[in-house]
């Protein structure tokens, strides 16, 4: 019920956000909406345009170098 | 790093304290925030892009954009925040800011810090959110709080069993927050305390409230076995026997020691060099040098 509430997150809460695990900048994915850290490997899910900074909740990315997955 | 809270106990204790929703029962965090945001009144500044950081409510933020010294303000919280009113939010570990290097001006920590493991850890990432003259004010419990409650209870099992398990929470005191400012790099830091003195019927009014605030004992190190009956009712009558008024309420004490430290900025105030004096101390002081043998 809340009309304020927006799918994606602002633009500047974005610029906030650094990853938990390398402290480095997130790029955004707003196909998928999840934020990326490309240092970590992880996508962290963005729900009701919030952010969801916890590794637990994060997804390992695999897309990258095949091989040296892990 | 030792882990001497169980946040994730933390989290279950906190939603069961938001499902109960008992009326009142963030008296103390109100309290709080109301101390909180009458400190930000005094600075002859307004701040831009305010944060608050790992508060159960939004209450310290609500009541801080109430004294128009800042815009609307950001939340980092270890869950969904329930009235935001469409402010934005982050979902972090406790342990973290989450927050880029000077992405703020301001950065508020209501009676959160104490839960923490890393707490100097916590400040140091706090003071990099921070832009130059940016200010971090935080509140927090120190030593002293629940101090009846804790002797009372620590006695109470001696006498039943000849041992004590650890039940409330270790809290630092003031001049501990203040070292570990100076040592996170704040300048300016400043600590001090201010006591609240909360009166309930009994033992149990003040643990019913304890658990309706999520505030009961998550320390990793707890002990397993749920505390027989008849430790609280020992602990209770050691505790109205030691710490009651005439009327036969008990009391218990919330010493809330309260932050603030500024990132440093050319600005600022400093101590001079040493020898670096213009005055004589003696011109100050308006009395004439004395010459003293031994």
């Amino acid at each position: 019920m809340d009309s304020v509430r927006k799918e994606h997150p602002d633009t500047k809460l974005l610029e906030l956000l650094v990853c938990p695990l390398t402290y480095a900048p997130l790029t955004y994915d707003a196909e998928k909406g999840e934020l990326i850290s490309e240092k970590a490997r992880l996508a962290f899910p963005v729900r009701d345009g919030i952010p969801i900074m916890l590794v637990s909740e994060a997804r390992q990315l695999e897309d990258k170098a095949p091989g040296s997955a892990g | 790093m030792e882990q001497i809270f169980d946040h994730a106990l933390l989290r279950q204790r906190r939603e069961r304290a938001f499902r109960a929703a008992v009326k009142d029962a963030d008296f103390l965090a109100a309290h709080v925030a109301a101390d909180m945001a009458e400190r930000l009144s005094l600075v002859e500044r307004r701040f831009e892009n305010p944060v608050q950081l790992h508060g159960v409510t939004p209450v310290t933020a609500d009541l801080m954009e109430a004294t128009g010294k800042t815009a609307r303000f950001r939340f980092v919280a270890d869950g969904m925040l329930d009235g935001l009113g469409g402010r934005e939010q982050i979902v972090a570990d406790p342990e973290l800011s989450g927050l880029q290097d000077g992405s703020s001006d301001l950065i508020v920590s209501p009676l959160s810090l104490h839960l923490v493991n890393d707490t100097p850890g916590l400040m140091i990432q706090a003071r990099r959110a921070l832009r130059p003259d940016g200010l971090f004010l935080a509140a927090v419990p120190g030593a002293g709080t629940l101090g009846e409650l804790r002797q009372s209870l620590l006695e109470a099992e001696s006498h039943l069993t000849g041992g004590a398990h650890s039940r409330v929470h270790p809290f630092a005191d003031v001049r501990d927050y203040g070292s570990l400012m100076q040592r996170a790099g704040f300048a300016l830091p400043v600590a001090d305390r201010e006591d609240i003195v909360v009166r309930y019927d009994d033992i149990f009014a003040l643990m019913r409230d304890l658990r309706a605030m999520g505030m009961t004992n998550a320390m990793a190190a707890r002990s397993r076995t749920p505390a027989p009956r008849l430790l609280f009712d020992l602990a209770g009558e050691i505790y109205a026997d030691r710490f009651s008024d005439p009327d036969g309420r008990i009391r218990a004490t919330f010493a809330i020691i309260h932050l603030s430290g500024w990132m440093p900025h050319e600005s600022q105030q400093k101590p001079l060099k040493p020898g670096s004096a213009k005055m004589r101390l003696a011109d100050a002081l308006k009395t004439d040098d004395v010459e003293r043998g031994e």
